[in-house]
């Protein structure tokens, strides 16, 4: 799959320029595309600057899309470029209803359709003895179904405790290790035993970056969880690199045992374009997770195998999903690759358990025994993630 | 007019760690986080410093961090 084909552009280019670095990257820009800045006699037509937004629009040859593209992905002020394109006004069948937003079809009277889907309600496996860590907005610490749970808890982010104020990492954790006989039925645990790290890598308004994202990554492989979760990521346009220091860290942390598990995104609109694999997920060293919804057909929204880099390895229940959340709400309905990367990492969890399998074994074994689902490999890679 | 400054992240090879601490910060970065298990620093450094940093012994990338955003419900 590539972009969709109707998709028209203007031959001109888009190049996002770090904000405060914007004569630096114009200077790069003009190495590449052979203008000269000084020069004074520059026509709109070869290049328009836009400083307050950081953009430049530029007119080069389509040969140096590939160069631009290298120096986007360089360390440096060339921060993106995406060919321009041209847009029109929405159809009306554009607005048209999609079918997930049917109300699930399954009886989640004792368990939700996520755990029935993936195989948990007929596995003996329970997570017991395995760690897996949950990488996202923290953990609501007054939950009642995690009573007498051992949980421990790290913020990465300054000026914020571990405490949940976006709901987002609460909802994660109850899917990969949350109960399966709350009080309040139905259960939504996968791993249900698992010893839980919910490390706090994105601030209570959703965002993170890197510095906090990798200091989780190596506090979870520090404490020997076996499994790291992380519902997050950064849409990136098709043909982007992977980053380079992700993959060098999941390869350390798969030979230290450690199996990391990312959210692909949710950046298509199917079926009329999908988007590629996001950052980190994009890694070949890094499980790319997409979500299916009820009736086992791809969800709308799911990122998919849109170019040769970024690559769907499994999918998972991750639509209409039931976990937990922050009080006082308690529990929530919600949708996303976010949702779907919880249950694949709470089947990896009772994987290890069952197996004793670490690092690229337990991978091995996740991808191996997926479900095989009549849809595209570029969807969702193997198949549907089954518990042992 | 201060230099531009990024957010960066940098791996380097199997052991090399602390020891090349030392040269990071004598090529310009302010660090951060050194992330041991990993073998990754994170920090700050001026735009241009960048390639200096590239090229100390032991590096094997640099990288600008990356921000993510969760989107809203």
């Amino acid at each position: 799959m590539t972009e969709p084909v109707e998709v028209e552009t203007t031959g001109r280019f888009l190049v996002l320029l770090q904000e405060d670095a914007v004569e630096e990257g114009l200077a790069e820009l003009g190495a590449i595309a052979g203008f000269d800045l000084n020069s004074g006699d520059l026509d709109a037509e070869t290049v328009q600057v836009f400083p307050e937004l950081g953009v430049a629009v530029v007119s080069a040859d389509p040969n140096l899309l590939a160069e631009l593209n290298n120096a986007a992905g360089r360390p440096g002020p060339v921060q993106i470029v995406e060919p321009e394109r041209v847009v029109h006004a929405f159809q009306d069948d554009d607005a048209a209803p999609v079918a997930e937003d049917v109300a699930a079809a399954a009886d989640e009277s004792v368990l939700t359709w996520g755990l029935q889907a993936v195989g948990a309600d007929v596995s003996t496996a329970t997570g017991k003895g395995v760690k897996i860590a949950v990488l996202d907005t923290g953990w609501e610490k007054n939950h009642p179904d995690f009573a007498g749970r051992a949980i421990t808890t790290r913020s990465f982010i300054n000026g914020e405790d571990v405490q949940d104020g976006h709901g987002h990492g609460t909802h994660c954790i109850g899917t990969s290790a949350g109960p399966r006989k709350p009080a309040t039925l139905p259960g939504y645990g996968v791993a249900f035993e698992a010893e839980i790290f919910a490390g706090k890598v994105l601030s209570n308004a959703g965002s993170g970056s890197d510095g906090g994202i990798l200091a989780g990554i190596d506090w979870a492989v520090t404490n020997g969880c076996a499994i790291i979760s992380m519902s997050l990521g950064a849409d990136v346009p098709a043909g982007t690199p992977y980053s380079q220091i992700y993959e060098t860290v999941a390869q350390r942390a798969l030979a230290k045992g450690t199996l990391i598990i990312a959210a692909a995104g949710n950046a298509s609109t199917r079926p009329g374009r999908i988007a590629p694999v996001g950052h980190p997920a994009r890694c070949p060293s890094i499980i790319a997770v997409a979500a299916i919804d009820v009736n086992r057909a791809i969800a709308s929204f799911s990122s998919g195998s849109a170019d040769k880099i970024g690559q769907i390895d499994v999918c998972a229940p991750g639509v209409d999903v039931y976990s937990s959340f922050k009080l006082p709400e308690t529990y929530r309905r919600l949708r996303g690759t976010s949702m779907a990367t919880p249950h694949a990492a709470g089947v990896a969890v009772l994987i290890a358990e069952k197996t004793g399998a670490r690092g690229y074994e337990l991978w091995a074994r996740l991808v191996g025994t997926a479900l095989r689902l009549p849809l595209p490999s570029t969807d969702i890679g193997a198949g549907l993630v089954q518990a042992p | 007019m201060t230099a531009p400054v990024d957010q960066v992240m940098v791996s380097v090879t199997e052991g090399s760690l602390p020891r090349v601490l030392d040269d990071l910060r004598e090529a310009g970065l302010v660090v951060d986080t050194v992330l041991e298990a990993l073998g990754v620093v994170t920090g700050t450094a001026e735009v241009k410093a960048i390639p200096a940093l590239q090229a100390v012994p032991g590096v094997l990338d640099v990288e600008r961090q990356w921000r993510v955003q969760l989107p809203p419900y």
